[in-house]
């Protein structure tokens, strides 16, 4: 089913949104990494069709954000910033206890394809480091592997409890 | 514009306000290093290789004058207490630019330090190597060393293809821009791109095809690295070996200014020269590409005459004395007005020239054409001769204040340079309007599109016509002074609204009347028109004359008319007299002559690099029936097939010559190599036979049509009598042949080699210290940009006749219910095309069909359709087109489309069903 067809009134809601189509790429890629997994080159080449632009621009605004994935990723993609102020507060310590607890390195997707765990620069949440990001959704002062062990736990019960995920942080709730 | 008066290092300049430092310093002689920054292109700011001191007079914010200091000279500020990017930086007056400061030496060192980072430093392997800018400016303003890790260089695969013709070395790449900036300003395919951030930061190429367009050539000229190469050149040869031979682009009617790169005898690469009159310092990829048939293995390499069915080898003697000897037979029984011949429209004015005065005043046969007689091929109208654009026209200098009127053309497929070259136009502020029945790429230009239904293209001219009457858009002085029959032309209409006749085109009212408006207020109007106006016919084109005439559009430069005829020289065919009106006897077209043979009126015939089989296979029985056919040509073709004699000659590397643009520029390209196998040109065939005619007694005549003297300057017929008379066939080099046509050939008289070689310099600013001042490896013309000639509009005493009248609508046939048009192609796998890089990109046949005729006759895309017309039918493949207008069905014009099976004419009537392969067969 194409994205039109599944989700043709919001689409149509957002092109609504602006004077010209092409403004309306970073909305449709969220949708379409949410309904494909990830942003596969046919759903670029989807999108693109839909906006009437030429399929390199929309693979170029794919490539440049860290919030589109051109990769498959898991049903949580966990962003922990390693900028300096999260670095001062023990980044490096969270995303080594986040490897040994999900059992992947950085940049992986777990077996059971639960979590995908990367690198990123400033969240802006400097005042509560280190700081991890879920889908887009915050969780802060991450300082004792405790607190590592039961963020997982409740995302890990959360995605299990059916509850809708989305990795493009269409449900986010902020 | 204002002037500015700055001074840089030193040294005072004045330029018009609104020039940036980089230019302004250029001017002046001062070259400052660029990357990113090429006069063709929006300046960027990308590559920081530009960074200058820019001081600028103190200003006090309470009175707004400027601070006088004690010297009593102005106080000067450094703008923005940092170094600024020149190619981004507007002049102002008393500016005061430092280049070569030690701040900017030191900017200039850490940037070429940066940018050097991971660069490879594989220059003894890279095809740029020995023409490369961060060679140049590394040499002349890079460190010695570097203080990055040489280990902690990054790395990709290389190198990666961008398309078929294009590779990219992700590790060369320093990230300018120029290939983006190109594809999406300047040829309007956006198809190049960013991908990533940071020191993965890459071109890609996403199209499908990847790179898909006709110019991506271009960019392997403008990389100021070696990031982007040809596959066609890659590993080829080292530059410095090349011999640059001068040359013309012998694949449509722009006539690009190319370098054939020779190393010895062999082709290595082919470049753009710049003339801003044609190509500006581009070229599309079918020129580029498409010249590797030069070397084919499959090329003739002697005459070969049959013996039954078989075609042997035999000596030049023989074959021209069997030729001699048959012509004569032929025309003491049958008379001369049995020969014909048929020469085409891409061979050089010396050919055509010769192969006219052969015919005319050896053979004495008026029966010339360059045209193939095919059933579909539309009759050639030209405005070009008459109303083209005016003596000293560039279309590069173009802007605001012009307006184009584009009818029923393709440019891109046409004539691609043209796409180039208004959409710099349209850049520039010019106005463009679009009529074509269907849409091209073109359309993607900021213009106004009309869409008439096919066929109905004349009405919209009359709509145009009829709003400059209503609304008083009439170029009142020019009409009273030049043009008659406008009463009547009034009278003709009168019984029409601007209304009914948009309404008989199917085409919106207002936009007709914007675009009648526009092109009647424009300072300079040009018309192009092409090979689907030429379908629509004689009721177009008339009527777009008289809209050039109605609005004073003609006699001056960059006003008139632009005919695109196919062929690389069909305007130097229709001036050297190659066709059957040209001399005061009428002789055969094409088509007549295929009949004329059919009934035996036909028994002798030459035909002259053009394979009127291919198109046309019923031409094949109207061939053998003729006594004795002799076919010239480069390849053994279909038609060669067929013949008694087969002559080889040689290609345009092999000999020089001249070739006629659409806007009647003559050029000259040289002789890049020694003739391939011993080859003669055209010219020297046409000779060798008529001075074995001679020999054997045949007296030619005068000369009658073109060659007649008309038009040439006294002196200059002087000179050229005593080197060439009428009997006497002694030319020893192709400019012996370009001197009689100056001295004879109506229009030509400034065309000997001699002011063919004229270079205007500098024709665009390039830099004094041309390593630095990095615009592209286009080569310079220093060999002539030609000489155009002007039309008989230009002349300010002649006068002309109005013609448009309001024909009848286009008759439908419920039968047959869609119209069928031929579209050009530029990548037609014809013979140009052998041996090139460019194959996979041949299109193959097919019929371009609407979507929603589609779906109603059950047509899938790529299933196979049947076509019906009144005299045949073919089976083709199925291509959906969503923008198409229904009720028109498009077959590309390539190898092997079915268009003879099916065509009554220019535009046919058809029947179109989904195939089932069980029941109806091929036939």
């Amino acid at each position: 089913m194409s994205l039109i067809e599944k989700y043709g009134a919001e689409i149509e809601s957002i092109l609504a949104r602006y004077p010209q189509k092409r403004s309306a790429v970073l909305p449709l890629l969220f949708i379409a990494q949410d309904e494909y997994g990830y942003l596969t080159d046919a759903a670029m080449r989807e999108v693109a069709d839909l906006l009437d632009m030429p399929p390199t621009d929309v693979f170029e605004v794919a490539g440049f954000y860290s919030l589109l994935y051109t990769q498959p990723v898991g049903r949580w993609v966990l962003q922990v910033c390693d900028d300096v102020p999260c670095a001062f507060c023990g980044a490096e310590d969270l995303i080594a206890t986040l490897q040994e607890k999900l059992g992947i390195p950085v940049d992986q997707t777990t077996p059971d394809g639960m979590f995908t765990l990367q690198r990123v620069k400033c969240l802006a949440d400097c005042d509560h480091a280190p700081v991890l990001q879920a889908n887009l959704e915050y969780y802060h002062d991450l300082t004792t592997p405790e607190k590592v062990e039961a963020v997982l736990a409740e995302l890990r019960q959360r995605a299990e409890s059916g509850e809708k995920l989305s990795i493009s942080g269409r449900y986010a709730d902020r | 514009m204002p002037n500015v008066t700055l001074v840089i290092d030193g040294q005072t300049v004045t330029v018009p306000a609104g020039t940036n430092i980089v230019d302004a310093a250029r001017i002046a002689g001062i070259a400052i290093p660029v990357f990113c920054y090429h006069p063709k292109l929006k300046p960027v700011g990308m590559c920081r290789m530009c960074l200058v001191e820019v001081w600028t007079p103190k200003i006090d914010p309470a009175t707004r004058q400027a601070v006088i200091g004690e010297d009593g000279r102005p106080v000067m500020t450094l703008m923005m207490g940092k170094l600024q990017p020149g190619c981004v930086t507007s002049v102002s007056d008393g500016m005061e630019v430092r280049t070569t400061t030690d701040r900017v030496r030191f900017a200039q060192k850490g940037q070429l330090e940066f940018l050097l980072t991971s660069h490879p430093l594989d220059c003894p392997v890279c095809d740029k190597g020995g023409e490369c800018p961060l060679q140049n400016l590394t040499m002349q303003f890079g460190p010695s060393t570097s203080r990055f890790d040489y280990a902690d260089k990054i790395h990709f695969e290389k190198p990666i293809r961008l398309g078929d013709l294009i590779y990219l070395d992700r590790e060369r790449c320093i990230l300018c821009s120029r290939c983006v900036r190109f594809q999406d300003d300047i040829a309007g395919d956006p198809v190049l791109g960013f991908d990533n951030r940071g020191r993965t930061w890459e071109i890609i190429s996403k199209s499908d095809p990847p790179f898909d367009s006709k110019f991506s050539g271009n960019t392997t000229d403008i990389c100021p690295v070696g990031a982007l190469t040809t596959a066609d050149f890659r590993f080829k040869a080292r530059v410095w070996e090349l011999r640059p031979t001068p040359s013309i682009c012998p694949h449509c009617p722009v006539g690009c200014n190319i370098s054939l790169d020779m190393r010895y005898d062999r082709l290595m690469r082919v470049m753009p020269r710049e003339n801003d009159y044609v190509n500006e310092i581009w070229i599309c990829d079918k020129g580029r590409f498409g010249m590797r048939f030069i070397e084919s293995p499959e090329r003739l390499r002697q005459p070969l005459i049959r013996k039954g069915d078989t075609l042997t080898p035999a000596t030049w003697d023989e074959a021209i004395a069997l030729i001699a000897e048959k012509l004569i037979a032929i025309r003491t029984h049958a008379g001369a007005a049995a020969l014909g011949g048929l020469a085409s429209p891409d061979l050089p004015n010396e050919d055509l020239y010769l192969f006219q005065k052969l015919f005319r005043q050896v053979l004495r046969s008026p029966n010339l054409d360059f045209c193939t007689g095919a059933p579909g091929e539309p009759a050639i109208i030209d405005l070009g001769a008459t109303l083209g654009v005016g003596k000293g026209t560039n279309l590069s200098n173009l802007g605001a204040g012009t307006s184009v009127l584009v009818v029923g053309a393709d440019p891109e497929e046409e004539a691609p340079l043209y796409v180039l070259r208004l959409r710099g136009i349209a850049a520039r502020g010019g106005d463009l309007t679009i009529i074509n029945p269907y849409p091209t790429k073109l359309d993607r230009t900021p213009a106004r599109v009309i869409r008439p239904r096919a066929g109905a293209e004349a009405f919209v001219a009359l709509a145009l016509l009829k709003t400059l009457i209503e609304e008083e858009l009439i170029a009142a002085d020019f009409v009273t002074r030049r043009v008659q029959g406008f009463d009547e032309l009034k009278m003709r209409l009168r019984n029409h609204s601007v209304a009914s006749l948009c309404d008989a085109a199917g085409a919106p009212e207002d936009v007709v009347r914007s675009a009648a408006y526009a092109f009647a207020k424009a300072d300079n109007g040009i018309i192009i028109y092409g090979r689907v106006a030429l379908a629509s016919g004689a009721d177009l084109i008339d009527a777009l004359a008289d809209l050039a005439l109605l609005t004073g559009h003609v006699g001056r430069p960059n006003n008139g008319v632009i005919p695109l005829i196919p062929g690389a020289n069909a305007r130097g065919a229709l001036d050297m007299g190659v066709h059957p009106g040209a001399g005061k006897k009428r002789g055969l077209t094409a088509r007549e002559m295929w009949a004329a043979a059919r009934e035996g009126r036909l028994r002798g015939m030459i035909i002259a690099g053009m394979d009127p089989v291919r198109d046309n296979p019923a031409a094949a029985e109207a061939l053998d029936a003729l006594e004795f056919l002799v076919v010239q040509d480069i390849f053994l073709t279909e038609t060669a097939q067929h013949a008694d004699v087969v002559l080889p000659t040689a290609s345009i590397a092999g000999r020089e010559g001249t070739l006629t643009n659409a806007e009647r520029r003559v050029q000259r390209f040289r002789q890049a190599r020694i003739p391939e196998f011993n080859t003669p040109a055209g010219w020297d065939v046409a000779q060798r036979i008529a001075r074995a005619l001679i020999a054997l007694g045949v007296k030619p005549t005068a000369p009658d049509g073109q060659g007649d003297g008309r038009g040439a300057s006294r002196t200059l017929a002087k000179t050229a009598a005593t080197t060439a008379s009428s009997d006497q066939w002694d030319y020893a080099v192709a400019g012996d042949v370009a001197d009689e046509i100056a001295a004879t050939v109506h229009g030509y008289a400034d065309t000997t080699y001699e002011s063919l070689g004229l270079t205007r310099k500098p024709q665009w600013g390039r830099q004094p210290n041309e390593a630095i001042f990095y615009d592209g490896t286009s080569y310079e013309n220093t060999e002539g940009v030609g000489v155009q000639i002007a039309a008989e509009a230009d002349n300010p005493k002649a006068t002309f006749t109005l013609r448009a009248r309001v024909p009848p609508l286009f008759a439908t046939n419920d039968a047959y219910p869609y119209t069928l048009l031929a579209a050009p192609r530029a990548y037609d796998g014809r013979a140009w095309s052998r041996d090139s890089k460019l194959l996979p990109r041949m299109v193959t046949p097919h019929l371009i069909l609407n979507a929603d005729d589609a779906t109603a006759l059950g047509i899938a895309p790529g299933g196979l359709v049947q076509i019906a017309s009144e005299v045949g039918c073919a089976v083709l493949p199925a291509q959906i087109d969503r923008n198409l207008p229904r009720g028109l069905a498009l077959m590309p014009d390539v190898d092997g489309a079915p268009l003879s099976r099916v065509q009554t004419g220019p535009l046919t009537r058809i029947a179109i069903m989904a195939h089932i392969s069980e029941t109806v067969g091929t036939r």
